[in-house]
């Protein structure tokens, strides 16, 4: 979700009301967008719709609250026809580019950061961190026409980059440059680089790293700008370079439109030629607001849209910087925003249904009342851990675990396979705390399982663990057997192995003939492991073993 | 010191019961026709010594009994000389003597003598209880400390949040923690390729890496959603791609769940609920656990509208949080249009944004087969159990600290 930094007075200026600070809350709600704090005159907002970027700058909020604040209707953005023709060479990264020209512009220091913010807001969140789009602006006259978007060799590029005041090669850009150090590793295994460059040859940027400084530096002195965005995604381009475009016609900028020229049909951009869709009367059924047609009409044109009422429907213009809308729902959910979420009267639905918690969950509830009663403790611990913890501190061979490809951490990089690991490492981080200590946990386990649609097992298990001087194969083995009779489950013991544990005092728990689980003295050598000093006794048992019992 | 009793007397004088029996029956006799007093335990006894046997209502005779050690013992007690332990074991049992009163006495006295500590057995039955002076005790200090068993705090609120939930007239759903993309992202109609997918930052496998679809009929309505060939929407435009959707991943958010549930069939109108782990690669701080737990679900019916969205989370907003005032705000959620965030005002905590909800859409539904209108809902309990259990910090709420959990009372 795009944080935004706003002035106050700006977007009152090009909202063209003074709004109260009080209420700048509530006007902010018609741009989908929530006031976090406000401090002075900046406000910091969190711009809630990933999907419209339309909506991450002052000028794009100022004109959707306008348009329910008196100045409805579909705004009248439009662009000049194109002179200068950009001829495109597709590289491997960022093959597609749209572009426009902005002339007498008036960037005041509010205009120019909400630019460079919306650039900025563009290429990371619509443009996943730069993979999939980038945006540029430069000062129009300081190249010249005409201008190129190609690609060039690594070693072929040099220039100075923005920031800095010393001719760079790609290399050193990428080493020291911030933006390079950032983003340099989009740019892994490409032969050749994205670049845009003029009629002189000079490279105006590298994408999607970083422009050049000069032509690439925009100031408040800027009155004529080129702007460009290159991507994967030309949809997604032509959404962006119209949002931008738009933001700074706002601004009193003239669109002036460009062509593109690459390996396919030619492209000119941007357009604002708006899009349309249709919204059924009885698809408003759904607001559960008694609207006539010209109610919805009205608070679609707030919306600035422009609807016209035929019949049983209601055909509908919207701006061209809109990509988000698919289906006529999502023009309902702008009448409803116009109608104002607080104005409307909520039901709460009166449905005749019966609850019930699931089974396995009841049954978790009645184990551990059992334990309890048996006096533990329940514990809770994360699901996520390691193989270090499942299988060489428990002194088992390394196991098959589900793992994660992108841990945040390797201490969370595997899902528990059983439950024992977790209490001891539990009681190895209490060893300080008075003795006995008798704890249990319930907690769900992954087990790879080809069988299964998800190749896993989502298996619940209840896990026991008593440490204290004497704690021994007796003091478990009486504590599992008072929380199964108390469950009513039936059960048999049988010697086994299980190199988690000391060698003849480990049995296997048998529920209708079915091992079920294990139950013994942890093995010194994994005591040794966990960094435990008292004897530890232990059980695990699966759910799905007293489910059927 | 042991002491006859009225029996003990009385067989010294008339000899042992089974003694008397014998002497009495020479020969085998009918049962029936035995008359003697103590009868029943002189046949019980003699029976046990093995001196008769029982056969077809005949008493028979087996040879000839034995002194029995009982009977010296008896005459031992009654002239005040010891008695071997085991045999006064079996005398206390058959009730022929029993401990000197006396002694009681005597032990109760050198208890008042030596100051009375408690209340004794002695003290009680002797009734020398009455002379004895207790010392009070300092009844103010606390009992020593015991450690019961408990559940942890945590699982025990989302307990109860569950049981509120099915109050409510919500049935659970539950799901695997390993989801497909399918179920997770592409069944909620979020594009495979596109910005609104990093909607989560997610977790990927390493092991496993793929699952099995559902049944082509299902994962053909899903494509066709995306790809924008059902009627009424343009789809996100592009090629989906099984080979993605059928990747394995940690669920990373609750909603995963819902289209697992809208696809199989649910009652209608139908109110559901879960309560489950998720995963998600956040960097671990003061408001981002490992893990967590998200609650949410949907409710479906033919009439559902908007109104009721609000309805239902101003409902969840009381019954959850006694929340004084709520405040709806436009939010965004790929799966839901229209959807929304909703602040309470909690009382102690103030606003919190407590909840989101949306209308599922069509898309979605439609490619699930499911007509009706569905308002998917989630709230942010997380917060709650944190100002209930009196922590700041969401890694608390898988706190390790055995001490801590000792000291959590049981949540009301």
């Amino acid at each position: 979700m795009p944080t935004l930094e706003l002035s106050h007075k700006d977007l009152c200026s090009l909202i063209g009301k003074p709004i109260p600070k009080d209420q700048v809350a509530d006007a902010l709600l018609y741009a989908k967008c929530e006031l976090d704090t406000q401090d002075g005159d900046v406000l910091h907002v969190d711009a809630k719709d990933t999907n419209r970027p339309d909506l991450w700058s002052a000028e794009g909020i100022a004109r959707e609250i306008a348009g329910r604040l008196g100045r409805p209707g579909l705004p009248s953005h439009r662009a000049t026809k194109p002179v200068q023709i950009v001829a495109v060479t597709a590289g491997d990264v960022h093959p597609f580019a749209t572009a426009a020209i902005i002339r007498d512009v008036t960037l005041t220091e509010a205009a120019l950061s909400q630019m460079i913010q919306l650039q900025e807001k563009i290429s990371t969140s619509f443009g996943r961190g730069r993979r999939e789009m980038c945006a540029g602006a430069y000062d129009l006259d300081l190249l010249r026409f005409p201008v190129a978007y190609t690609t060039k060799k690594p070693e072929d590029i040099r220039f100075v980059p923005l920031g800095f005041t010393q001719e760079m090669t790609v290399r050193e850009m990428l080493a020291t440059h911030p933006k390079g150090k950032e983003y340099g590793h989009l740019l892994t295994g490409a032969a050749r680089y994205p670049v845009w460059t003029d009629a002189t040859g000079a490279v105006l940027s590298l994408v999607p790293i970083t422009n050049a400084a000069g032509p690439g530096t925009v100031t408040t002195k800027t009155r004529n700008l080129f702007i460009e965005c290159t991507g994967t995604s030309l949809p997604m381009l032509q959404t962006a370079i119209t949002v931008m475009a738009a933001a700074l016609a706002d601004r009193g900028g003239t669109v002036e439109a460009v062509t593109l020229r690459g390996p396919g049909r030619p492209v000119i951009s941007p357009d604002f030629t708006p899009k349309r869709a249709v919204v059924a009367l009885d698809q408003l059924r759904v607001t559960g607001l008694d609207l006539s047609g010209t109610q919805a009409v009205s608070l679609l044109r707030q919306a600035r849209t422009l609807p016209v009422l035929k019949g049983p429907r209601i055909e509908v213009s919207y701006p061209a910087y809109r990509q988000d809308i698919m289906h006529a729902r999502d023009l309902v959910e702008d009448l409803l925003i116009s109608a104002g979420y607080g104005e409307i009267e909520p039901v709460v639905p009166r449905l005749a249904t019966r609850g019930a918690a699931d089974r396995r969950e009841l049954l978790t509830a009645r184990v551990a009342e059992a334990a309890i009663g048996a006096g533990l403790q329940e514990v809770m611990s994360y699901i996520l851990t390691n193989k270090d913890a499942l299988f060489s501190r428990m002194q088992l061979p390394p196991g098959r675990a589900c793992e994660i490809a992108n841990p945040v951490s390797a201490t969370w990089s595997v899902f528990r396979t059983g439950m024992l690991p977790s209490l001891l490492e539990f009681l190895s981080k209490n060893k300080h705390v008075e003795y006995p200590q008798q704890v249990f946990e319930i907690g769900d386990c992954v087990l790879p399982d080809d069988r299964q649609e998800t190749g896993t097992l989502t298996s619940r298990k209840l896990g026991i663990a008593l440490t204290d001087v004497r704690a021994g194969y007796e003091s478990i083995a009486a504590v599992l057997d008072v929380i199964l009779r108390t469950l009513g489950v039936r059960y048999t013991l049988a010697p086994t192995s299980h190199t988690s544990f000391l060698p003849g005092r480990v049995a296997a728990v048998l529920v209708n003939d079915r091992p079920a689980g294990h139950v013994g003295e942890i093995h010194p050598q994994a005591l040794n492991n966990w960094g435990l000093e008292k004897p530890v006794a232990a059980a695990e048992i699966d759910l799905a073993a007293l489910e059927t019992a | 010191m042991l002491q006859l009793t009225e029996e003990g007397r009385r067989y010294i004088r008339d000899g042992l019961p089974e003694k008397r029996l014998i002497a009495l029956v020479k020969k085998p006799t009918p049962l029936a026709g035995l008359q003697m007093p103590d009868l029943g335990i002189a046949l019980q006894w003699a029976k046990k010594h093995g001196w008769v046997a029982i056969e077809k209502g005949m008493l028979r005779p087996l040879g000839k009994p034995r002194d029995l050690p009982e009977e010296a013992g008896l005459q031992a007690v009654a002239a005040g000389k010891p008695v071997d332990a085991r045999i006064a074991a079996v005398l206390i049992q058959r009730k022929l003597v029993q401990e000197a009163r006396d002694d009681l006495r005597r032990q109760a006295e050198r208890q008042l003598e030596e100051g009375v500590a408690t209340l004794t057995p002695e003290l009680i039955a002797t009734g020398l209880w009455k002379q004895a002076t207790f010392k009070p005790y300092n009844v103010s200090s606390p009992g020593a400390a015991r450690h019961p068993g408990k559940r942890h705090p945590y699982n025990a609120f989302l307990f109860q949040v569950r049981q509120r939930l099915v109050e409510m007239g919500f049935k659970e759903m539950t799901g695997p923690l390993i989801e497909l993309e399918f179920w997770n992202f592409d069944a909620l109609f979020q594009p495979q390729n596109h910005p609104s997918r990093d909607w989560t930052q997610t977790y990927s496998l390493a092991f496993p890496t793929t699952g099995r679809l559902p049944a082509k009929k299902l994962t053909d309505q899903v494509k066709a959603a995306h790809e924008g060939r059902l009627p009424g929407s343009t789809g996100w435009g592009y090629r989906w791609n099984p080979e993605k959707a059928a990747r394995l991943m940690p669920r990373a958010h609750d909603t995963a769940i819902s289209p697992r549930y809208l696809a199989t069939g649910v009652e209608v109108p139908g109110k559901y609920f879960n309560i489950v782990r998720c995963f998600r690669p956040d960097v671990i701080d003061a408001t981002h656990g490992v893990e967590f737990n998200q609650t949410g679900g949907f409710v479906i019916d033919p009439d559902l509208t908007f109104r009721h969205l609000l309805g239902l989370l101003k409902e969840f907003a009381t019954e959850f949080a006694g929340a004084e005032k709520i405040k709806f705000i436009p939010d965004y959620y790929p799966f839901t249009e229209p959807s929304i965030q909703m602040s309470a005002k909690h009382p102690d905590l103030g606003w919190i944004e407590f909840g989101g909800a949306g209308i599922f859409r069509e898309e979605l539904t439609q490619a699930l087969g499911v007509q009706e209108p569905v308002i998917a809902w989630g709230v942010g309990i997380d917060r709650l159990a944190m100002f209930r259990l009196g922590i700041r910090d969401i890694r608390e709420l898988f706190t390790r600290d055995l001490q801590w959990l000792r000291s959590q009372p049981v949540i009301a």
